[in-house]
């Protein structure tokens, strides 16, 4: 057995070297390809981190009609607290309203505007507490506010985040889609470096099968071929895409700190890296099992 | 060893390489095959040890039924049947040592196994002086020990030789011949095919003979 691996392994380092430019050709390729992977993960990994964020500093904000009634408010807060998900309410009077804005807006612009009545509605804020469904929590309860009489409108920047959300869905499948395509790719091209490599050496093969080796025997050489290009590959591509991501990092941390406070570059988390790492031995291993066993097929016993 | 009946085998277009070949050949014998060129003979020795499927027939090579393999277990029948080729597929690029060494390291034996027997099979075709040369360094002859030694290594119960000494002038060709016959002595089953008249005519051999696929004599 011990044997058996070391004789297959020292078989493929020999293919290896005895076709170095080949196999160099397939590592730069898939190198390439999962480069190009790895870097529209890093964005997605990013984009989705950033959506997050923001998610978490989104709030709810009921409007009240002017002429709403106390007992209407008062029930309006009963259905606040009983919502298990809402972490705090806070209730801005239309005079506190208006002078918050006044505020705000003369700190900006220097002016004090000399409106004679105030257009400004009263509003209850509502904080939700930490969780993946926080999201949905606020969206659940704005829909059953909706239809509710003494409430004017209600606001979570809901347009902006499920649009955001729509758009990291269609770049998801993207990303899967050209993923896919390169995957296929992949195997054909390893499929092709492992022909080249049976080809060169195809009178030792056919020996081989001729002296009564098992049809394992001389597959695993060549299946270990396929999947340290596979692994190669993959491992350059995610140290070229790590060096892209620090370098960012050096540029850009600073900015993206002013903009989104507690923002960081993320790098890909360890289920993607492993999810990669994996993806290229599966792609080494078919890759070449196609080529292979097409080659057993067509030689032994025509 | 060797039970055959009623093999068949056409490689498409013109006249079947084989057509209705039976023959019986027991442990232990040496039997010479021959025919004219194009008689057949490689072709017969291909099916028997499993490198052509056969279009019709039976045949059981020291109990296994060659037809029933598949390729998962063809090696089994292969690892029965020492081969000497007619072109001995010898490969260039590796020293007589481990061009014999190669059949042993493909069926997984161990390296001391493997030292000891490729010297063992070196030893009994007279070639361990030359057990660092290269294949197109050597001689015909040479190189037709080599592939004998090579078919030796894994001491086979049934030994194919193919022409073994087509090229080769009179006097090496029975020294070859002494070779199969002392194998044969040490209880293996030897088939040599060839076509010359002389080696025929110096050895009582049992004769099996090929005329356009066809058994004329056995
Ligand atoms: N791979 C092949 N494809 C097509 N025809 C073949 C093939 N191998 C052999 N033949 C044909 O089958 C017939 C028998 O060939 P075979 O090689 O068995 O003869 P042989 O007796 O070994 O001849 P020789 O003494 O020249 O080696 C011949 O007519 C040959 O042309
Ligand atoms: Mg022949």
């Amino acid at each position: 057995m011990i044997s058996f691996v070391l004789n297959a392994l020292r078989t493929t380092r020999h293919n290896i070297k005895a076709n170095k430019q080949v196999f160099l050709m397939s590592v730069a390729t898939i190198t390439i390809a999962f480069t190009i992977q790895g870097l529209f993960f890093l964005v997605f990994v990013n984009l989705n981190t950033l959506l997050s964020t923001w998610g978490k500093q989104v709030q709810l904000i009921v409007y009240l009609d002017d002429d709403i009634s106390k007992g209407r408010m008062n029930s309006l807060e009963e259905t606040f607290k009983s919502n298990k998900e809402v972490d705090s309410i806070s209730y801005i009077s239309r005079d506190e309203a208006w002078k918050g804005f006044k505020n705000t807006f003369y700190e900006k612009s220097g002016f004090v505007t000399d409106l004679d009545f105030n257009p400004l509605p009263a509003s209850y804020n509502l904080k939700f507490r930490d969780g993946p469904e926080r999201l949905n929590n606020i969206r659940e309860l704005a829909d059953s506010l909706k239809e509710y009489k003494g409430i004017e409108s209600l606001e979570y920047g809901e347009k902006w985040i499920s649009r955001f959300e729509k758009f990291m869905i269609i770049l998801r499948v993207f990303i899967l889609v050209v993923g896919a395509i390169l995957c296929v790719g992949l195997i054909l091209i390893i499929s092709n470096t492992i022909k080249l490599s049976i080809y060169s050496r195809q009178d030792e093969i056919d020996l081989m099968l001729l002296l009564g080796a098992t049809h394992r025997f001389i597959k695993t050489p060549l299946l270990l071929e396929g999947l340290v290009q596979g692994v190669i590959g993959v491992g350059l591509a995610l140290g070229i895409v790590k060096l892209i991501h620090v370098y960012m990092r050096f540029q850009f941390q600073g900015s993206l700190e002013s903009i989104f406070r507690g923002v960081d570059l993320q790098f890909l988390g360890q289920p993607l890296l492993w999810a990669m790492i994996l993806v290229s031995i599966f792609i080494g291993w078919v890759g070449s099992l196609l080529s292979i066993t097409q080659y057993l097929h067509s030689t032994d016993r025509k | 060893m060797i039970q055959a009946f009623n093999l068949h085998k056409s490689y498409g277009g013109g006249a079947p390489a084989l057509q209705n070949v039976s023959f019986t050949i027991q442990e232990g014998e040496f039997v010479f095959l021959t025919g004219q060129s194009g008689a057949g003979k490689t072709t017969l020795f291909k099916i028997l040890f499993g490198w052509e499927a056969l279009d019709q027939g039976q045949v059981l090579v020291g109990g296994i039924n060659v037809g029933k393999l598949n390729e998962n277990n063809l090696y089994t029948l292969r690892r029965k049947v020492g081969v000497v080729f007619q072109d001995y597929k010898l490969l260039p690029k590796k020293t007589v040592f481990d061009n014999v060494a190669f059949a042993q390291q493909i069926i997984g034996a161990d390296k001391k196994t493997i030292r000891f027997n490729t010297w063992d099979a070196l030893k009994s075709v007279g070639l361990t002086n030359k057990k660092d040369a290269y294949p197109p360094q050597l001689s015909g002859g040479e190189q037709q020990r080599v592939a004998i030694a090579r078919a030796l290594v894994n001491d086979p119960q049934l030994i194919l030789a193919d022409e073994p000494t087509g090229n080769l002038d009179p006097e090496i060709s029975l020294e070859i011949l002494e070779l199969f016959e002392k194998m044969n002595q040490q209880g293996k089953t030897v088939i040599m095919a060839t076509h010359s008249l002389e080696m025929l005519q110096v050895r009582d051999h049992r004769l099996l003979i090929l005329n356009r696929g066809r058994i004329v004599q056995s």
